[in-house]
């Protein structure tokens, strides 16, 4: 690498400053007071050791189920969401007929705002009353017509199933420009070799498509360990508490004034994300070829 | 070298500039924190800065935008009514901004707590509660003085004030409570003669009318809070089973998970359930799809207070009169004692707010003798509000012989027991876990002991004294 083609570091000080002081720095003093006593009620504050940690990963209380609950969460929608996007990205990337129709339909749910996307399935949801379970039943399929948001067995299966619909087009759309920008001499040259549509997808398009699938999954997974607004509008973390996810139940604690113990759930979300970020861009970005 | 110095300087110059200016945007946002509230208050807000300078000044208050941040349930037509003619005479627009009712507490303490509150907002009262979840001493303005107090009822105003200091305006029908209310077609057709005095009588009524293909009753847990009812309201049964239950429970000398009648109180909230008396939607259910639902005939029965039963008879399309609907107390635990509950949503003026003067006006045009008569005779579930004014309440003869036959009165265990009414969402919350068999009895009333400890303790409360 030749030294004198690098920029210099100051190139990158401004970024760095702004990003220290308005995301390092704030996460670090949350992690502070998440050794504290910090709450609405009282002015004073105390060190309380681990005290809140113990709280938060005691089997005693739910956050342990809230835990599994973003995890399944964020494994799932990452899963489904990549795998349909990329689906759709290579058959829109296709000469289907009307396929900058069908690449808007598909991107449309992602810039819905979340509240409307919400209240909408809500209603479209609801077991009795919605379009939904009524089409079923005008179709003759009643057994198909479930408690979709309020069985305590299929809520947090439908809440997933929302957010993959709404965010499966903006991971097709990245897929789909990953894949426009392959040069079309290696599929011709792998046409030559011989090569079937698998092996192409295989040995070509996958390849190629490596950097941009990193960044995708790694929004996805970003995306769903902190995940908070769709539960909210469809369950609030109902039913019981089937659908809590970690970001619930900081809202929940923040909003009795339990500050310390929201701030805590939010320093292990926070430390775990970082280790969760830092080693999916290392493999997935591991033979990357470096200039 | 020199080049990298200049750079870093300029950097660091350009950082700076915009943390300041990211500091004065955050300065502003909570001095103008009401606007924070919504987009279009947000603009209104900015608009009306200069107004509400004026006003600040004893000048005119035309223009300024009030937010006012309220449950569902909370607000009625009537009021906005009343709200539009209030701006007509002072040129001060109410913007109100209706939360779901199971999001609620949660969006206004967060509000509250990141010092980002409505001009005015809303909340249950309770001398208990009002300190310890909302915090009225910082979030809420002294309103000891405001001309409307002579009027206030004396049992609201000791609810809403801390020592001496009046904090709040209670705006809702305190002189009645939940109740009760039944069809009385509906029953006679199922074979019912009477009505139920014990829980069992009750739930044989329940059967008889899911054989008559009438659901028993409309329960509407979507909201988080009616089905909590079944358990708070019948505060005077449990302390007529156990006398000084309420003190030793407020004193911490016993536990919510000891006391047997509360787990056979949530017991048959189970059964009924499972035996089908709320139907099979009740889970997706809305309190605002009540009157309809009742309306239609196809439930028998729901809670609701006296003055819903005109807005179910409207609901009905000439189907039913008001006097083909009656009342009787909540059976849960064979209760037959009339739960009284004077506490209720009211609604305080945020102390960060811009405009305190002008929220002044609307308290005390609201609890003018016109604004409350006009309220009486527009809002069905408005019979009567906590002020005397020389107002005509609208109790019907058959609630006033209800209320007035009653032998037995207690009060609700949300008003009388601490640090309950502030988890009411939460209790509701375990509640559905614990019909749906996610949580058993002993875990819910745990979890209820486990948050008054909580709270207890967050507040320095001597009986929680670690």
């Amino acid at each position: 690498m030749n030294k004198a083609k690098v920029y210099p570091w100051y190139f990158a000080a401004v970024s760095v400053l702004l990003y220290t002081a308005l995301s390092v720095i704030p996460g670090i003093i949350g992690i502070g007071y998440s050794f504290t006593d910090w709450s609405a009620y009282s002015k004073e504050l105390h060190f309380v050791g681990l005290k809140n940690f113990i709280k938060v990963f005691s089997a005693s209380d739910d956050y342990l189920r809230y835990i599994s609950n973003t995890l399944t969460f964020t494994v799932v929608t990452t899963v489904f969401k990549t795998g349909l996007g990329l689906l759709l990205a290579m058959i829109l990337s296709k000469g289907v007929f009307g396929k900058n129709f069908h690449r808007a339909t598909m991107y449309l749910p992602s810039v819905l705002p979340i509240l409307v996307t919400g209240l909408t399935f809500t209603s479209i949801l609801n077991p009795k009353y919605g379009f939904l379970n009524n089409t079923l039943r005008s179709l003759g399929l009643d057994f198909l017509a479930k408690k979709w948001l309020v069985d305590p067995k299929l809520a947090f299966g439908t809440v997933m199933t929302v957010d993959i619909w709404r965010g499966t087009g903006y991971i097709m759309t990245m897929l789909l420009v990953g894949i426009l920008a392959i040069p079309k001499v290696y599929y011709e040259a792998a046409s030559i070799d011989g090569a079937n549509a698998w092996q192409k997808f295989k040995y070509v398009t996958l390849p190629m498509l490596r950097q941009t699938l990193a960044v995708t999954i790694v929004l996805n997974v970003l995306y769903g360990l902190k995940v908070f607004d769709i539960v909210y509008t469809l369950t609030n973390g109902g039913p019981g508490h089937r659908t809590e996810v970690m970001y619930t139940a900081v809202f929940k604690m923040m909003s009795k004034g339990l500050y310390a113990e929201g701030t805590t759930i939010s320093s292990v979300m926070f430390i775990f994300m970082v280790i969760v970020g830092y080693f999916m861009v290392k493999i997935l970005t591991r033979n990357e070829v470096v200039e | 070298m020199k080049k990298r110095i200049i750079a870093t300087l300029l950097g660091g110059l350009m950082a700076l500039n915009l943390i300041a200016c990211g500091s004065t945007a955050a300065t502003t946002g909570a001095e103008g924190a009401p606007a924070a509230a919504d987009t279009a208050a947000a603009d209104d807000a900015a608009a009306d800065a200069a107004p509400a300078d004026d006003s600040a000044a004893g000048g005119d208050s035309s223009g300024v935008t009030l937010t006012f941040l309220a449950s569902q349930d909370w607000i009625y037509d009537a009021e906005q009514e009343l709200g539009a003619k209030f701006e007509e005479e002072t040129g001060i627009h109410i913007d109100y901004q209706i939360v779901p009712a199971d999001q609620y507490f949660t969006l206004l303490m967060t509000k509250l707590n990141s010092g980002e509150g409505p001009d005015i907002f809303g909340g249950q009262s309770g001398k208990y509660d009002i300190v310890s979840q909302y915090d009225v001493e910082a979030n809420a303005v002294d309103l000891s003085n405001e001309p409307w107090v002579a009027n206030y009822s004396e049992f609201e105003k000791e609810q809403t004030s801390v020592g001496d200091v009046v904090y709040g305006s209670t705006y809702f029908d305190t002189t009645t409570d939940f109740y009760m209310v039944y069809n009385k077609v509906l029953f006679e057709q199922a074979g019912i003669k009477e009505v139920p005095t014990t829980f069992d009588e009750y739930m044989a009524d329940c059967k008889k009318l899911t054989d008559a293909g009438i659901v028993p009753f409309y329960e509407c847990t979507a909201d988080g809070w009616h089905h909590v009812m079944w358990f708070c309201e019948i505060g005077g049964r449990f302390e007529e089973k156990n006398p000084g239950l309420a003190e030793k429970l407020n004193n911490n000398e016993i536990k919510f998970a000891d006391v047997e009648d509360f787990k056979t109180c949530l017991e048959q909230i189970k059964q009924m359930a499972d035996e089908g008396t709320f139907g099979d939607n009740y889970q997706s259910d809305e309190y605002s799809g009540m009157a309809a639902a009742l309306g239609s005939g196809e439930y028998a029965m729901t809670m609701a207070k006296p003055g819903t039963i005109s807005e179910i008879a409207d609901a009905s399309n000439g189907q039913y009169t008001v006097d083909d609907f009656g009342m009787f107390y909540i059976p849960t635990l064979d209760n037959q004692v009339l739960n009284v509950h004077p506490c209720g949503p009211t609604r305080f003026i945020y102390s960060g707010s811009e405009h305190i003067d002008e929220a002044k006006k609307y308290f005390e045009f609201m609890t003018s003798a016109e604004s409350i008569q006009y309220m009486i005779d527009n809002e069905p579930k408005v019979e009567n509000l906590p002020y005397e004014v020389g107002q005509k309440p609208a109790y019907s003869d058959y609630t006033k012989n209800f209320i007035d036959n009653s032998a037995k009165k207690g009060t609700v265990y949300q008003d009388s027991i601490k640090y309950l009414n502030p988890q009411w969402f939460d209790f509701g919350q375990d509640i559905i876990a614990y019909l749906n068999g996610d949580m058993t009895v002993d875990e819910v009333l745990t979890k209820v002991d486990d948050r008054r400890t909580e709270q207890a303790q967050a507040a320095n409360d001597p009986a929680w004294a670690e």
